[in-house]
């Protein structure tokens, strides 16, 4: 919630010098850097200078030489390998015989694009939703506050599992459109709808109290229309806001993306997203716990990354302001 | 899952079929502690819900299971290991059959006095036994491939209407006569299914699983209670008083079912000791640590199964033959039997080398990822989408991704869709799921080739609901061959047409992928003895005891 003024655009370049003096925030900026390095370019590089296994080439039947001792990738008994310093098989491999490093660098891309795209939809929605509502007030308000209203009295899980399973059946058809089950769309669209409330209705609430500012009394008095007014006078008012709301709901939706896919509802099954790889590792917990431990790490480090880079975002751009997701 | 398949074979050549090689029955009993106890509640697991506890409808080994123990037929296959499970024998049948007419005429004496549960509480009458077949064509059973020939099934399919005219039901003179169309050697055993288990009069036309009232017991054993994806309760039934050696009481008082329990949790809780038994088999993962921490818990079960990834003849790309056999060339079997654990053995036949002279080991399709690249391109069908079936009960996911990632390999675009166990396997069995391509395995219902080559391959049995030709494939000189070889005897030369079936369809046909047939060890509680591992029924309740 924000209970003083955002700093306008023209603060970013104050914002960026506060956040430069942010060691945490330098650290965890850096990670993230890393992460999305290594998962982008960093992957088709591995693959093709240290180790020939994409993230769905399975090998099961094959060995790797480890001390001069030719070692099963997947033992008879259906025990993959163990993480080991080696250029294949850093992480150890899966009983499908598949690389896990390699899947996670791959993996992490889902996750990010997941979790970012997914992000910026949602608070593109939340913006004009949150924007018009507030701004048009009367019956405008009234349906859009209900619409977010309704979506938000359903838990966040329940309903993204709702509408991931419903989805998972037939796609999304909207007249001409048709998104197929197994597209990526499906698990970004679902999590972009169930977080649009909760960036929404602050927004809208920033709206309300701008709106009543003399500034916005001068644009109409001036003679700009409503669409002027939203996109030149509000919009920048309550970008700062949108930006921290962005950071902090990227980490949450790669957290729901990985709890989707967890449950067998977000991205398909083939596509390596470290949700899926979680899923499908913590059947083999006790004699494999690499295939379960790894991915966990992977998102513990995104998510922790980005929420305090995210915290020292809200810091810089307003050091009053209290903006959180809350669920 | 595991499905049971539904023809039967010929009882008594399966003995000795079974006896001879080995069989498919593998034995095993828990390292019995001298007397069998009485009492006690058996903690048991299970992933999902059984398919069904309505004996028409149930079709998997975990419904099997638990009907065993609460229903009973007309036969039985005796209540054993090894050869001995495959042996049938009469259960409310008070003797074996009375076989006439050149083989086309079985008549039965019922048994009087045996007793349905509350709230029917009643005698078993033949009538019973004429409604509960009659009921299979009504609730649209996959046991009725079993029954059409029956004098009068096939038109009672069609109209549902006047009973099947070919039973014939005398209640005064206790008995109940079955006239068939030709004969057919393996009838005692279709009989001895739990497709033909006794339902009372007015049980309705559906399924009955979830209605109390209705899920009347003969068996030592009732189902008390049941809320899907929670728990089944299963006590003593207290109007039963066994009849026969062959049909015994139970040791245990009762049996509570925790739905929803996984492979690896129910380790993790027989170790700590919250469960005694598991419906399925050993995590693969933790087979090698369970052997040698517990080896005395750990028991071998080697069924008579052949587990498969099934090709839908009616579905492009799988319409081409170039496809599957592109499929069989690509899966390499030795992988696939890693996935599951080193639980099973590698094989390209349909029937399981358990089946005596009816399997002949046959070598068509040698791993080869450029002669299926190839033939993919042959057919033209680069490209082109396909999406594989599996269910959600570890290892089948591994599996039909490995599945997919081959078919992707071999240049197909492929995806995978896995449905929770419980709906699985219902769900491939109807047309209206019409999957392309999937997993699934089949069990034997009795040892002998017809039931896995007559079931799953013959086309005459394609039907809408409740489908076992999950290929649909259809060949009328093969359904004719399997007519023929049906009429004869049991023995060896009815076995070569299984077994040269069982190598035509693999080398023209090819709708089918079999890569393994699959061993299903169990982990049990130290305190679960009375294990019998029987072919048919599988694992038998009634014979479990408890010690503390």
């Amino acid at each position: 919630m924000i209970d003083s003024p955002p700093v306008a655009a023209g603060g970013f370049r104050t914002a960026l010098r506060r956040l430069r003096r942010n060691p945490a925030a330098i650290v965890s900026a850096l990670v993230l850097l890393t992460i999305v390095f290594a998962c982008f370019p960093g992957a088709p590089l591995w693959v093709s200078h240290a180790c020939n296994h994409g993230p769905s080439d399975q090998n099961i039947q094959g060995t790797i030489t480890e001390n001069g001792h030719k070692v099963p990738v997947v033992k008879n008994d259906g025990t993959p390998i163990g993480p080991g310093l080696r250029a294949c098989y850093l992480l150890g491999a899966d009983s499908n015989g598949r690389d896990l490093f390699v899947r996670i660098l791959y993996g992490g891309r889902i996750s990010l694009e997941v979790g970012f795209i997914s992000a910026i939809v949602c608070v593109t929605v939340a913006l004009v939703l949150g924007i018009l509502s507030a701004y048009a007030g009367g019956m405008t308000d009234s349906a859009i506050s209900r619409l977010l209203d309704l979506i938000w009295s359903f838990p966040v899980y329940l309903l993204a599992v709702a509408l991931a399973t419903a989805f998972a059946v037939h796609g999304i058809a909207v007249g001409p459109i048709h998104v197929a089950s197994t597209s990526l769309a499906i698990p970004i669209v679902v999590i972009a709808i169930v977080y649009v409330p909760y960036v929404a209705r602050p927004i809208r609430g920033q709206v309300l109290s701008l709106r009543r500012m003399e500034f916005i009394e001068a644009a109409v008095a001036s003679g700009a229309g409503p669409v002027k007014i939203m996109l030149a006078e509000l919009l920048p008012n309550v970008a700062s806001m949108a930006l921290v709301f962005l950071t902090l709901i990227v980490a949450t939706n790669i957290l729901t993306e990985a709890a989707l896919s967890f449950l067998g509802v977000g991205v398909p099954l083939l596509t390596p997203s470290w949700g899926n790889i979680i899923e499908q590792g913590y059947q083999t917990i006790v004699t494999a716990p690499w295939l379960t431990i790894a991915p966990g790490l992977a998102i513990m480090i995104t998510v922790v990354s980005l929420n305090v880079l995210g915290d020292a975002l809200r810091d810089a751009l307003d050091p009053h302001a209290r903006l959180r997701i809350r669920q | 899952m595991r499905r049971v398949t539904g023809f039967l074979a010929l009882a008594a050549v399966t003995a000795l079929l079974t006896a001879g090689c080995g069989g498919g029955t593998s034995a095993s009993g828990s390292g019995d502690t001298g007397a069998p106890v009485n009492g006690g509640i058996l903690r048991a697991g299970i992933p999902g819900n059984p398919d069904h506890l309505d004996p028409a409808l149930s079709y998997t080994n975990e419904g099997w299971e638990i009907l065993e123990a609460t229903n009973n037929g007309l036969l039985t296959f005796k209540k054993a290991s090894g050869g001995a499970g495959a042996t049938v024998v009469p259960d409310i049948a008070s003797a074996m059959p009375t076989v006439t007419d050149g083989g086309k005429t079985y008549t039965f004496h019922v048994r009087p006095g045996v007793m349905f549960s509350a709230p029917v509480s009643r005698e078993v009458k033949p009538s019973d036994f004429k409604f509960s077949i009659e009921r299979l064509f009504r609730v649209d059973s996959g046991g009725v491939g079993f029954y059409t020939g029956i004098v009068g099934a096939d038109s009672y399919a069609k109209t549902r209407k006047g009973g099947i005219s070919g039973i014939v039901a005398d209640d005064k003179a206790m008995t109940i006569t079955f006239h068939l169309t030709q004969p057919d050697g393996t009838f005692n055993d279709y009989i001895a299914t739990p497709f033909a288990f006794a339902l009372p009069k007015g049980t309705p036309d559906k399924d009955i699983s979830t209605i109390p009232q209705w899920r009347v017991a003969t068996g030592p054993y009732r189902i008390t209670g049941y809320v899907p994806h929670q728990s089944i309760t299963i006590r003593r039934n207290p109007t039963f008083k066994s009849w026969t050696p062959d049909t015994p009481d139970g040791h245990l008082n009762g049996i509570d079912v925790n739905i929803g329990v996984t492979p690896e949790q129910s380790v993790n809780e027989i170790a700590d000791g919250q469960l005694d038994w598991y419906f399925e088999s050993v995590p693969p993962d933790r087979l090698t640590q369970l052997k040698a921490q517990y080896p005395k818990q750990v028991y071998p079960f080697v069924r008579n199964n052949i587990t498969y990834f099934f090709m839908n003849e009616r579905k492009y790309p799988f319409n081409k033959l170039d496809v599957r056999k592109a499929v069989n060339y690509a899966i390499d079997r030795n992988a696939l039997v890693k996935i599951y654990g080193g639980q099973g053995t590698p094989t390209e036949n349909i029937i399981p080398p358990g089946l005596g002279t009816a399997y002949k080991k046959h070598n068509l399709y040698p791993y080869n990822l450029a002669k299926a690249k190839q033939l993919i391109q042959q057919a033209g069908v680069a490209g082109a989408a396909v999406t594989v079936w599996g269910h959600n009960t570890d290892p089948t996911p591994s599996a039909v991704q490995y599945l997919a990632g081959v078919l992707n390999q071999i240049g197909l675009k492929a995806t995978v869709k896995t449905f929770d166990e419980s709906v699985y396997w219902d769900t491939i069995a109807t047309q209206k799921g019409d999957p392309q391509i999937g997993f699934t395995d089949w069990n034997q219902d009795y040892p002998e080739g017809q039931d896995f080559i007559d079931v799953a391959l013959n086309g005459e049995h394609i039907v809408n609901v409740g489908n076992n030709d999950l290929t649909n494939t259809n060949i009328p000189a093969y359904n004719k061959m399997i007519d023929q070889a049906k009429r004869m005897p049991l023995g060896d030369a009815r076995n070569a047409i299984w077994a040269k079936l069982d190598y035509l369809y693999m080398k023209n046909d090819a709708a089918w992928a079999p890569f393994m047939n699959r061993q299903w060890p169990k982990y049990v509680s130290p305190h679960l003895h009375g294990l019998v591992f029987n072919g048919n029924y599988f694992e038998l309740f009634p014979s479990m005891y408890l010690t503390q």
